[in-house]
């Protein structure tokens, strides 16, 4: 890229609310010189998003200030990114945390190695393909990307400019999932039947209509729109709800199914391929704010005939399945089960032929990447499989009919329409170029 | 106990029954006129009707809904959010036939962007020169996500019309920056 076309950071605050997609110079400083191999041996990270699923990041991010130190705080919304930065400095005992309104601007650091991603669904691709551009390693939360096509996009980043991309399915690094997962793989369970999912349902309680409100001081709600279809805001289409809305995510599909589908995928050997059919249908709300399904039910099948269910389970939250002929296994964040104690204590011995990789600590395992520049447990490429078989379910149903899945070159086949939905073009100015 | 089954319309009943005959709620409409009416925070039933029959229209009829939703948007009365659902709806049957309806629409800064999400799913030359066409018309952040789209589209022949754009001072910043992100990425994919 000829640098002298690139913004300057002047230009770039001169058109704060126009820049063009993630327009960045790379910045890219000398890997002896950034935070992993300075002296201190500390990772300096950045959080973009300061929101709900934040929360679960502060912990973990402000646990081990000798070796991870977070230095920036991004959000759209002032009280949210001072609240961030403040926190952060309250755990520090200093002032060095800096708060963000604009992405950008923290993405252009030199200081800092690796940038959480925890915005809405809609912001992911966007954000980490600019992070990822100015050298910085990304942690993206749960889903990957809002679309097929941002998941691909968000992947060729990666390998482009060389970073390490975590997905935050956390069951990854969970030893209970690990296990069923391994334990599926050995034909622990014999010849495999099914899998079945479980997902919490959407929040159905939304009138017919709703009103648009004035945006609340603070708050860059075009920003917050970002790539998505601008529509007026009002507090019941911002922070959490937006899950509901399809303009901004998929709902639960993608929401819960980034983390029960994965445990399917990882036991179906799928990480890097995915179902070849797909069948369902869902209930989505013909007026009201929510667009998302209410009643999720769809079916992907494997290229050996397997097939994974997905389905909304109104009470009991989401659990992974596994049925085959020797018994099940019944696998959440909480409690596991099975249809006999024997399996259970089989899953756990010792010395089995297929051995995962094993994670126990999801934010450690990513940071251990980070200093050696290997792929962590749930690389970029494992969570858009993931994602995509999501999104499968989401576009099946939708258009209510079967589907042909080719995974090799992520197509549907003979069903334009259906290929269509893979992508959805963004407002402007943004892009995924 | 068995409820009492009344053998005549109470009186309640009858002025109730009166109410409803001199209604002028009027006949349902069509959904199809309906949908460009939408309003944000509106009842979207109409428009979700559209949808859902297009959705189930099979390839051989997708002409027709297509000339349907083109002909909806010729309507007087397009509300933004209207506009913005068919465009959503093209996107998904639209074809070469759309593209003198909508190479206006992506010219005017007040319809470009329903235009676009209609029009940049739509593979051919015809929608290619629409967008190069419309390079002309807009400015700033439109002129950026144009550019964009140019770009996603693998349109090569519009490299020169990008070069000159990313080397001319006239231009805002924001789509200097998208057109010499558009030519790198366009190069990258003929490689």
């Amino acid at each position: 890229m000829n640098s002298s076309s690139l913004l300057s950071r002047r230009q770039f605050l001169q058109h704060s609310g126009l820049a063009t997609a993630v327009a960045a110079a790379p910045f890219i400083l000398p890997s002896g010189l950034r935070g992993q191999n300075a002296p201190s041996k500390k990772i300096t990270v950045g959080l973009v998003g300061a929101g709900n699923i934040a929360d679960s990041h502060f912990g973990p991010l402000l646990g081990s200030p000798e070796s991870v130190r977070l230095v920036a705080v991004c959000d759209v919304d002032r009280e949210r990114r001072d609240e961030g930065a403040a926190r952060v400095n309250k755990a520090y005992g200093n002032k060095d945390c800096k708060a963000y309104a604009d992405f950008r601007e923290l993405n252009r650091r030199t200081d800092i190695d690796a940038v959480f991603v925890c915005t809405p669904d809609h912001w992911h691709a966007l954000v980490a393909i600019d992070a990822m551009r100015n050298g910085k390693d990304v942690y993206v939360e749960k889903p990957l990307t809002l679309t097929i096509q941002e998941g691909r996009a968000l992947v060729a980043a990666a390998r482009k400019y060389d970073r390490v991309a975590q997905h935050g399915t956390q069951h990854r690094s969970m030893k209970r999932f690990h296990d069923v997962a391994e334990f599926v793989r050995n034909n622990g369970l014999g010849k495999l039947d099914r899998i079945e999912c479980y997902i919490p349902p959407n929040n159905r309680h939304c009138g017919a209509t709703w009103q648009p409100e004035a945006v609340p001081a603070g708050l860059d709600w075009d920003m917050w729109l970002g790539p998505a279809p601008w529509r007026p805001y009002t507090s019941l289409g911002c922070h959490y709800n937006f899950r509901f809305i399809m303009d901004n995510a998929n709902g639960q599909v993608t929401n819960w199914g980034a983390h029960y589908l994965d445990i399917g995928q990882w036991a179906m050997n799928a990480d890097d391929g995915g179902p070849v059919e797909i069948e369902g249908h869902g209930e989505f709300p013909s007026t009201g704010l929510f667009s998302n399904s209410t009643n999720v039910n769809f079916t992907v099948r494997y290229a050996n005939g397997i097939p994974m269910h997905c389905r909304t389970r109104f009470e009991g939250g989401g659990t992974s399945r596994f049925i085959g002929e020797r018994g099940w296994l019944d696998i959440s964040r909480n409690k596991m089960s099975a249809s006999s104690n024997d399996l259970l204590r089989e899953m756990q011995a010792p010395g089995k032929k297929i051995q995962l990789a094993l994670s126990t600590d999801h934010h450690e395992n990513f940071f251990e990447c980070v200093r050696t520049r290997k792929r962590p447990i749930a690389d970029v490429e494992i969570g858009h499989r993931t994602a995509t078989v999501c999104n499968l379910g989401q576009i099946v149903m939708t258009l209510g009919r079967k589907l042909r899945w080719d995974p090799a070159k992520e197509e549907f086949i003979g069903d334009d329409m259906a290929n269509r939905l893979r992508g959805r073009p963004m407002r402007s100015p943004w892009s995924l170029i | 106990m068995a409820e009492k089954k009344s053998s005549s319309p109470s009186p309640v009943d009858a002025a109730t029954r009166s109410a409803d005959r001199k209604s002028r709620a009027g006949e349902t409409p069509d959904p199809w006129e309906a949908c460009i009416k939408l309003e944000y925070g509106g009842d979207r039933s109409f428009a979700w009707s559209v949808r859902e029959q297009i959705i189930s229209t099979p390839p051989e009829g997708r002409a027709q809904v297509e000339e349907r939703l083109l002909k909806a948007l010729a309507q007087p009365g397009c509300t933004d959010a209207g506009r913005q659902f068919v465009g959503q709806m093209l996107a998904m049957v639209g074809s070469v036939k759309s593209v003198p309806a909508l190479a206006p629409l992506l010219r005017d800064p007040k319809s470009t962007e329903s235009a676009r999400y209609a029009l940049q799913p739509v593979a051919g030359p015809e929608a290619d020169a629409a967008f190069r066409e419309a390079l002309g018309s807009l400015t700033g952040a439109a002129k950026a996500g144009l550019i964009g789209s140019i770009a996603l589209r693998g349109d090569t022949t519009a490299r020169y019309a990008l070069a000159g754009i990313k080397d001319n001072p006239v231009e805002s910043a924001v789509v200097r920056e998208a057109a010499t992100r558009a030519l790198e990425y366009l190069a990258n994919a003929k490689a």
